[in-house]
């Protein structure tokens, strides 16, 4: 059987142009899997998962426990809004803990880059990383890929996608980008100067300043939410004024000479980085990047559970 | 005791027998006599492959000693610089509380009469190191301050930077400032680069330190008097030094070894070891720094020995302290770096005393012996075991190093790393 070349998923940056294929391949199985009456697959029985989620998350949380509970494997959530270090119990105490209680894998969302990378320094169980920070989000990228090459019908080797939005914050973007290389796409970015890496472009990524601009080149809008619980200092003037300048609507889109699929990660600002006539269109596919983040996070624990 | 270095090198460029292997007889700390004639002892050490020269010295390090003893106290310090090699060690005042006093000076040295290792405390600038309201200088300063800094932290405010160039002018004084614009640093973890774009972690740009050497290079102008900047890391910021020493300012700089080596690259694993400030940078900063230890520019090279307990340390990157031992572990990385053997014992070893005003030992008979006996090639495990840090905060632990101190002598005192 083929197999994943890692035993967590930590980030896409590790991932083989192989493994991505994989993923996609075994999304493929779960998503018919997960369209039938019965929507249940014994893959993960006896196998316990727990969800350790120190940042606020809904959908990222929702989606996990469902792909977990469709796969049967036994499942417990611990949810912080904070870092446990602040409540006197460091990270690795936490888990340990966890781990306990015979828990064998682990899916956590941290506020601190590099968080599952450290855990996995220390720990035995298989880690699935659910956002680091402003480092990567493996499985959002996974689903966004799925869902582009579902839309198109075809692989993503020479389409143009626009990350579009506060790069600098984004763990979307970075996990995109790796993704996106790695299946031989094209990858720009695009937002307020301030809210770009000032070496994104070292990765080999397009930058652009202008939204206009990145929507005439793209085949694909993946529009970022505006993550102001991220930024601990100010990076531009106000809301209104990003969402005159950096907000996409459907004059916008419908003034190009294509039809463009439109892309966010969730939860939209409604009126900040999308209209509501562009999140509500055909052209925006967020609720099928919904819909595949369920089988896609199947397709990742399944391959993962077979590694250990 | 008498004690015989049979055939061994000496290394001290002012010395006659700079180069040249001698037998020297050390008797109850005095260095009795230098030849070529075979002489007996109580206690014969044969010397081949190891190099004497006079005892180096450390002029930033960090020891957790009133306060934070549990990260180094002042005996587990002065061991660790004896392990590697050093006589006499400046200490930096971020201790709790900060070294602001006569008392606080007098703890630090109470200890120095009866021991190898001398300590030199460095004065805070300002009260509580807060960059606010300044120290009673003079009167540190008389007290036996060796210099004034508020040590890791930064002089963020520029009015105190101009005073404090003044003040120090009445008795000569050395002001030794971190650079670092804090705003442009502000929750930075890492260099600010292409790696840090990868790993997501909010960089540190090498503007901040050239924006705050720019900026005291001109206070220095203006004030006069003479500043030392501490650790400087990046390409830029050698040459705004080199510009300012060849326009006859009185500035001095030295750079940490561990800079020499390591670039960001290491911080792909998120080792918090790593995590230093100023952070490590780039392949391209690595040669501008030996560039100028080399033409001249840097003066100094520092251990910035900053234990961490694993609390501090076996934690998420971005929450982990900055820092990492080094004190015992200088000489391996400048072998590793390199560069002439010779002009990085001087860096370690005459340069930290001139800058700081001290007398020079010598290699020399009648000379109280403060030496340090070395063995460039020899190759070891730096392990928990012979660490003799309290904290292990060090990337290095586990490796084979190539490059030992064997023996230290000074104050009357020797301590030997060696077997007979």
């Amino acid at each position: 059987m083929e197999e994943l070349s890692t035993k967590h998923l930590l980030g896409i940056k590790d991932l083989t142009p192989q493994d991505l294929e994989l993923i996609f391949e075994t999304a493929d199985n779960f998503k018919e899997v997960i369209n039938r009456p019965i929507r249940k697959v014994p893959s993960l029985r006896d196998i316990t998962l727990a969800n350790v989620f120190f940042e606020n998350s809904t959908r990222t949380r929702l989606s996990f426990e469902l792909a977990e509970k469709r796969l049967s494997a036994d499942v417990i959530n611990f949810s912080s809004s904070s870092s446990s270090v602040k409540k006197g119990e460091t990270l690795l105490d936490t888990v340990n803990n966890i781990l306990a209680m015979k828990v064998d894998m682990i899916v956590m969302r941290h506020s601190s880059p590099g968080a599952p990378h450290f855990l996995s320094q220390h720990i035995d169980a298989n880690i699935i990383n659910a956002g680091d920070g402003t480092h990567e989000h493996p499985t959002q990228a996974l689903l966004d890929s799925y869902s582009m090459r579902e839309r198109l019908g075809t692989d993503l080797a020479g389409k143009k996608v626009a990350i579009i939005g506060d790069i600098l914050h984004s763990r979307v973007a970075l996990s995109n980008i790796f993704a996106l290389q790695k299946q031989g796409a094209e990858v720009m970015v695009c937002g307020p100067i301030t809210l770009l890496p000032k070496y994104i472009a070292e990765l080999g990524v397009k930058v652009e300043l202008d939204v206009r601009k990145a929507l005439e080149w793209c085949d694909i809008a993946n529009v970022l939410r505006i993550q102001l619980e991220r930024q601990q200092i100010k990076y531009f003037p106000s809301l209104r004024e990003y969402s005159l300048y950096y907000g996409i609507n459907k004059k916008m889109l419908d003034s190009l000479n294509k039809e463009i699929i439109v892309m966010h990660p969730g939860p939209i600002n409604r009126g900040v980085e999308l209209n509501s006539d562009v999140a509500d269109s055909d052209q925006a596919i967020i609720l099928d990047q919904v819909e595949n983040g369920v089988a896609v996070r199947m397709a990742v624990l399944y391959l993962l559970a077979s590694k250990r | 005791m008498e004690l015989l270095l049979q055939g061994v090198e000496v290394c001290d460029k002012r010395s006659p027998f700079h180069g040249q292997k001698k037998n020297i007889l050390i008797k109850d700390g005095i260095i009795e006599k230098i030849t070529e004639e075979s002489i007996d002892a109580e206690r014969i050490i044969d010397c081949q492959d190891l190099i004497l020269s006079i005892g180096w010295f450390d002029m930033r390090a960090s020891f957790g000693d009133p306060g934070l003893e549990f990260k180094e106290d002042l005996k587990s310090g002065r061991k660790v610089a004896a392990m590697g090699g050093f006589t006499e060690v400046a200490i930096l005042p971020n201790t709790i509380p900060v070294i602001q006093s006569k008392n606080d000076l007098s703890y630090i040295k109470a200890l120095n009469p009866y021991s190898l290792t001398q300590l030199h405390p460095i004065a805070a600038v300002t009260i509580n190191s807060e960059g606010k309201e300044l120290t009673e200088m003079i009167d540190l300063h008389q007290s036996g301050a060796i210099a004034f800094s508020d040590g890791e932290k930064t002089l963020w405010n520029t009015d105190i930077v101009l005073k404090t160039l003044q003040y120090l002018q009445k008795f000569d004084g050395l002001l030794m400032n971190r650079p670092e614009d804090r705003l442009l640093t502000q929750f930075g973890t890492m260099n600010e680069g292409i790696n840090s774009t990868l790993l997501g972690l909010k960089g540190m740009p090498r503007l901040a330190e050239e924006i705050a050497i720019n900026r005291d290079l001109q206070l220095l102008e203006y004030a006069g008097g003479k500043i030392h900047f501490s650790n400087i890391s990046s390409a830029h910021s050698v040459e705004l030094i080199r510009r300012a020493k060849a326009k006859g300012l009185e500035v001095s700089c030295d750079v940490a070894a561990y800079q020499l080596i390591f670039d960001d690259s290491s911080l792909t694993s998120f080792d918090t070891n790593f995590k230093v400030n100023p952070p490590l940078r780039e392949k391209l900063d690595i040669e501008a720094l030996k560039q100028g230890l080399l033409d001249g520019t840097i003066d100094a090279i520092v251990s910035n020995h900053m234990p961490q307990d694993q609390e501090s340390k076996k934690l998420e990157y971005d929450l982990a302290e900055f820092g990492m031992i080094g004190l015992q572990t200088v000489l391996p990385l400048l072998i590793q770096s390199g560069l002439e053997l010779e002009m990085l014992i001087e860096k370690i070893s005459l340069a930290p005393r001139k800058l700081l005003q001290l007398n020079q030992p010598e290699v020399k008979e009648g000379e109280q012996a403060n030496l340090t006996l070395f063995a460039p090639n020899a190759e070891w495990e730096y392990n928990e075991k012979n660490n003799a840090s309290l904290s292990s905060n060090s990337p290095l632990l586990g490796q084979r190093l190539t490059g030992k101190a064997v023996g230290v002598f000074n104050n009357h005192k020797v301590e030997l790393l060696i077997e007979d």
